[in-house]
């Protein structure tokens, strides 16, 4: 309260002043800062080190105790012993990865459609009832996944859906996680946008289209990110929900080629060091594109809140 | 007749909503329900789900009298998760406002940080455990960050301590990508002009943090604390979530396991109820819709 009242002279040197006071704390601040952010790189980027470098070790560095970072004689035999299992299969490599990015695809598509036109309705129609539907949300939100396999098992072969795309795709379309994230930053797009759309006579879903999911695109992208992710490498759902090899998908492909968990099949542990590679690839390549995204400004278009 | 605003405004939210809700009562309900019907039946026929005899709360009195499994590991699972909550939201936050921050290899920071989550919590992350990737890169950590030169000054007690951290610290970090995404993408919506305008009436950066970040990020606080709850509650390499799945899929006691689960969700659906009303006083909402609707 003191500022206002200060005389409007005296107020920018009391800034100038101030600035110069901190340049050199913030110098300081700064070289303590990247120090901190490198020395957490390390401990963030070691299990992709770690699983980078396995992959190219020769088979005795794999079980070198104690265990070495970096290959002494890097190879390529785990990768082509990953070939060879993979061409001894009756169905083409190509087949199991061209299921994983149709099931991907599908699944990040619908969901963060269906998700947005859900956080839309709720946020601003507001229709009877959405606080019930918030709170079936977020009640959805803490029921263990794994438990409900077996009955939903049950609707996917009623539905006739077994061995289908659609078994691997639509039971993960409507997820309570997905709509209360949109919902959330739904709650912070300005109405005003909204209303002012409105008054020019926008449709309902070019607004949906063309306002609100340009303005939450933070949010959309986080959730395409997440949703490829956890799609990509799951390996229960087509487990359960597929019978045939040909519909089988990548990571399932990989896990039954590698036999199970690498301690319980140390003669693959080279293959199964260089199929994670090869799994772990196209996600990183996803995320890298999506974060630049997530990065990108959100635009306020002459909006103040 | 001509339907009015209000009821054609009322009946496109509940079209937008529909596709959300037909989903979640097929996929999710149903099932849900389902699953308790399961857990007060014991089912006779394994392979015919159908057939199955009422018997009451029999599963949920065995979980607490006649099981010695599951109350140690609830207990166990619930007091990680309240400590480690805390921690993962407060240095994912740190970390999402250093990154977000006008720094070199900002990109690269970034990407990097959310690495672990990008090995994910599937086949991939299961097979890396399998290698005893946590347990040898650790071991390597230690080598680096306390060498046997230093060790031998502080003392075996310290060096104890000290390691123990090292391993939480590290794993509580691999667990936070998500969190600091969701962070960054709630930094990226605070308008630059409060800053500004707070700059312009010479607030320091310790001000700002906490009179203009804190508060317009208090709705992703929320969010990643529920998200951060359930998600450690979930996981799948969570021991009580792999007690469930033992019961279920190896021993085929699926009326059972659906019990153990119920009454985890009730537990579970506590704490997060908890985290909302606790929480509900402090979130603020910069959407202007009050001021808007008045109008």
């Amino acid at each position: 309260m003191t500022r206002d009242t200060r005389p409007p002279v005296r107020r920018i040197p009391a800034i100038r002043r101030s600035v110069l006071r901190t340049l050199p704390a913030l110098r300081v601040r700064t070289i303590v800062k990247y120090l901190l952010m490198t020395a957490l790189v390390g401990f963030f980027a070691l299990p992709l080190v770690y699983m980078v470098t396995t992959a190219f070790k020769p088979f005795d560095e794999l079980f070198l105790y104690p265990p070495r970072f970096f290959v002494r004689n890097p190879t390529l035999d785990n990768l082509q012993s990953l070939l060879a299992a993979l061409s001894s299969v009756d169905v083409p490599f190509s087949r199991y990865v061209l299921n994983s990015l149709i099931v991907t695809t599908g699944v990040v598509v619908s969901t963060v459609l269906v998700s947005g036109l859900c956080a839309y309705g709720l946020v601003i129609h507001r229709p009877k009832g959405s606080g019930v539907i918030l709170s079936l949300v977020i009640a959805a939100l803490m029921f263990s996944p794994h438990v409900t396999q077996i009955p939903t098992y049950m609707v996917v072969n009623s539905l006739r859906l077994v061995d289908t795309f659609g078994a691997l795709i639509i039971p993960k379309i409507a997820i309570a996680y997905n709509v209360f994230l949109m919902e959330r930053f739904t709650r912070q797009l300005p109405f005003a946008l909204v209303e002012s759309a409105r008054m020019d006579g926008a449709r309902e879903l070019r607004i949906f289209w063309r306002i609100m999911m340009p303005n939450i695109k933070p949010a959309w992208a986080t959730l395409v990110a997440l949703t490829f992710i956890s799609t990509w490498n799951d390996y229960f759902t087509p487990l359960i929900f597929t019978t045939s090899q040909s519909m089988k998908t990548f990571p399932l492909a990989l896990q039954l080629l590698a036999g199970g968990p690498a301690v319980a099949n140390i003669g693959r542990a080279g293959a199964v060091a260089a199929a994670t590679l090869v799994m772990t690839t196209p996600v990183i390549i996803v995320f890298i594109l999506m974060q630049r995204k997530v990065i990108e400004t959100m635009t306020y278009s002459g909006i103040k809140s | 007749m001509k339907m009015s605003i209000e009821r054609k405004k009322r009946l496109y939210g509940l079209l937008f909503v529909s596709p959300f809700i037909i989903g979640t009562l097929v996929f999710f309900l149903y099932p849900l329900v389902q699953s308790l019907v399961f857990s007060v039946h014991r089912i006779t026929s394994v392979v015919d789900l159908d057939e199955m005899e009422y018997i009451g709360l029999a599963h949920y009195l065995e979980a607490f009298t006649i099981d010695i499994e599951f109350v140690p590991t609830f207990i166990g699972v619930v007091t990680d998760t309240l400590v480690n909550t805390p921690i993962i939201v407060v240095f994912s936050l740190i970390l999402a406002v250093m990154l977000n921050k006008k720094i070199r290899f900002r990109g690269f920071f970034r990407t990097v940080y959310f690495l672990p989550f990008l090995l994910g919590s599937g086949m991939i992350l299961n097979q890396l455990l399998g290698m005893g990737v946590d347990a040898k890169s650790m071991d390597i950590m230690r080598g680096i960050l306390l060498p046997d030169e230093i060790r031998q000054v502080i003392g075996p007690s310290v060096t104890l301590v000290l390691s123990t951290f090292l391993n939480r610290i590290t794993l509580l970090l691999w667990r936070s990508g998500v969190q600091i995404l969701l962070f960054l993408s709630g930094l990226q919506g605070i308008s630059p002009s409060l800053y500004e305008a707070a700059r312009c009436d010479s607030a320091t950066e310790w001000e700002m943090f906490w009179l203009i970040t804190i508060p317009m990020l208090s709705p992703v606080i929320l969010l990643n604390l529920v998200y951060t709850i359930i998600d450690s509650f979930n996981d799948v390499r969570n021991v009580m979530v792999q007690y469930f799945i033992r019961n279920a899929f190896v021993l085929q006691k699926f009326d059972y396991a659906s019990a153990l689960s119920w009454l985890y969700f009730l537990f579970v659906f506590a704490i997060i109820l908890a985290v909302f009303l606790v929480m509900r006083k402090h979130v603020f909402y910069a959407s202007g819709r009050e001021v808007t609707n008045r109008i």
